[in-house]
């Protein structure tokens, strides 16, 4: 299956992928995604992709291009806590040169225990910050903030 | 590892621009002062790995998964 991202036509630099959960799909050069170091615990993987989930769904995939079964579920999270900030960011708005603040933007990974979707939680702690511009992204660890690595997304039942 | 004895006041330096203090010493804590450029990740250990445990526990999702949660996601939204 070859899933094609391709929304603007005149790109050429392009080149197939191959993911578990989507198969081939063609990626441009001006949608990878550079994490430099990684994401904690995957220092050496730093080239990602990001895929939407679906129309009306607020989820994404961060899609690893260097390890085709390594795939994240991430979501703004203003869904999650609508008042969500990640604090002071000057060191790191240097570090991606972050020249506006409408170019950044914030992912939280979400943590999905097998079984029991309705039991996700979203990573608070440790946010995914991306320069859309020049497309380098860090993970933030925030350490002294009030937010949990495991803030539960869906109410719980019953 | 390379293991040092340090004083109270007394510091080590790592690389060119990375200094490490002994700030207090009081019963079993040490107070330590840490100087380093910004984009210096500097993390307590269990915080870090805190972090770095739920990544890996996050890169386990299936596709099974976010479809049900999707699902879920618009009930909740169209309530």
């Amino acid at each position: 299956m070859t899933t094609d991202l391709q929304k603007t036509p005149a790109e050429p630099v392009s080149a197939t992928v191959a993911t578990k959960n989507f198969g081939d799909i063609m990626v441009r050069e001006d949608q990878i995604i550079t994490f430099s170091p990684g994401l904690l615990g995957f220092s050496e993987l730093h080239r990602y992709v990001l895929i939407e989930h679906g129309q009306e769904s607020p989820f994404l995939w961060l899609q690893s291009l260097d390890k085709p079964d390594l795939a994240f579920v991430v979501m703004d999270p203003v869904f999650v806590l609508p008042d969500y900030q990640v604090g002071p960011i000057n060191g790191i708005q240097k570090e991606l040169e972050v020249k506006s603040l409408q170019d950044l933007k914030v992912l939280v990974i979400l943590t999905i225990p097998p079984g029991r979707p309705q039991d996700m939680t979203a990573n608070l702690m440790g946010p995914l910050l991306i320069n859309v511009v020049n497309r380098r992204g860090k993970q933030l660890v925030l350490e002294s903030s009030p937010y949990s690595h495991k803030h539960r997304v869906l109410p719980a039942k019953g | 590892m390379l293991i040092l004895t340090r004083k109270i006041g007394e510091g080590i330096i790592l690389g060119d621009d990375i200094r490490i203090s002994i700030m207090e010493i009081r019963g079993k804590q040490i107070r330590i002062g840490i100087e380093a450029p910004s984009d210096v990740v500097v993390l307590r250990e269990e915080i870090y790995q805190r972090i770095q445990e739920e990544n890996l526990r996050a890169a386990g999702v299936r596709d099974v998964d976010l479809k049900e949660i999707a699902h879920i996601w618009k009930q909740k939204k169209d309530r």
